[in-house]
């Protein structure tokens, strides 16, 4: 039984260090992998804009990163 | 593969060990530190395997039953798990491959107790050493899949560090195939450690076996030990050479 314990704290314990370690490692996707030509997870800069809502329909919603929209609204497929 | 351990047991029954003179003496299989290093590897290895399949199969079969709120937690805790956990199951591993390698070097008396189905098949228990070979082959299950899991999984913990996109998709594809053949193996372990086989569990949970029961399953471990301790009883010459 103490060795289970042991093992059951040991296993925390490294778990805890794993997660300071990596944490301190770790940067946003847009930083470690930023390119000149398209920047991903930057908000506010990104291609969506910071309004973006995730609805797969052009509206309202990017206005402030892209101005209106002109013309009839594109309605993307769903796959 | 668990139905098939339920339909193994339904035939089989529980292996179990007849009594003998040396019954409620007891002999030390494996000592505390050999039992840390089994019971981290473990208890690590089950959280990583529920959280590992929750990756896979969340989604589509846990989500629905408790709801997205609750599975986005559960999830992302999950996730937290999987990767952190990861790195006492690693280490695990590596201590467990250096305690056990040298007693887990296959040889004739595997391919013995091969051919003699192991004890599970009929009632006799063939010879064996420390670990017989079903052992054997969990132990080197444990350190193929265990450095497998290992490096596809740090792969995929540092991204781009060594693999563009296409090889940590290929990472991605090995580590679960993998794991789901892993979480299998060990499903029959842990089935033959505690259900299957009376007396096996004892082993890793107190540690020490009864005398009678290591007698019937590593025969040629035990007169190892006995040889070895001054006031135990000594070799008896009573079994043949397992590969004769």
């Amino acid at each position: 039984m103490k060795a289970f314990a042991a093992a059951i704290i040991a296993a925390i314990a490294l778990g805890v260090l794993a997660m300071y370690a990596l944490t301190s490692n770790q940067t946003f996707a847009y930083q470690a992998f930023a390119t000149s030509g398209a920047r991903v997870s930057e908000p506010g800069v990104n291609l969506v804009g910071p309004k973006w809502n995730g609805l797969p329909v052009l509206g309202e919603a990017n206005d402030a990163a892209h101005g209106k929209a002109e013309g009839e609204a594109s309605h993307p497929k769903r796959s | 593969m668990i139905a098939a351990l339920a339909g193994f047991f339904l035939w089989r029954g529980r292996i179990l060990t007849d009594d003998t003179q040396e019954s409620g003496k007891k002999i030390l299989r494996f000592n505390g530190f050999e039992r840390f290093a089994h019971w981290m590897t473990a208890t690590c290895f089950i959280i990583l395997s529920l959280s590992g399949l929750n990756y896979i199969f969340g989604k589509r079969l846990l989500m629905p039953l408790i709801g997205p709120e609750a599975f986005g937690a559960l999830a992302q805790w999950a996730k937290y798990s999987h990767v952190y956990l990861a790195w006492p199951f690693m280490l695990g591993v590596v201590i467990m491959v250096g305690l056990w390698l040298k007693d887990n070097i296959p040889n004739r008396i595997d391919w013995a107790w091969i051919k003699a189905g192991g004890g599970f098949i009929g009632h006799g228990h063939p010879h064996a050493e420390r670990f017989n070979a079903g052992q054997k082959g969990v132990f080197w299950m444990v350190a193929g899949f265990g450095a497998a899991m290992g490096v596809t999984g740090l792969m995929m913990l540092f991204p781009f560090a060594l693999l563009d996109i296409n090889g940590m998709q290929v990472m991605q594809v090995i580590h679960s195939l993998i794991g789901v053949v892993f979480i299998v193996g060990i499903l029959a372990h842990i089935y033959i450690g505690t259900l299957g086989m009376k007396g096996a569990y004892d082993a890793m949970g107190s540690g020490e076996v009864d005398l009678a029961w290591a007698r019937a399953h590593h025969d040629l471990w035990v007169e190892e030990q006995q040889a070895k301790t001054a006031s135990g009883p000594q070799f008896t010459g009573r079994h043949p050479a397992p590969a004769e």
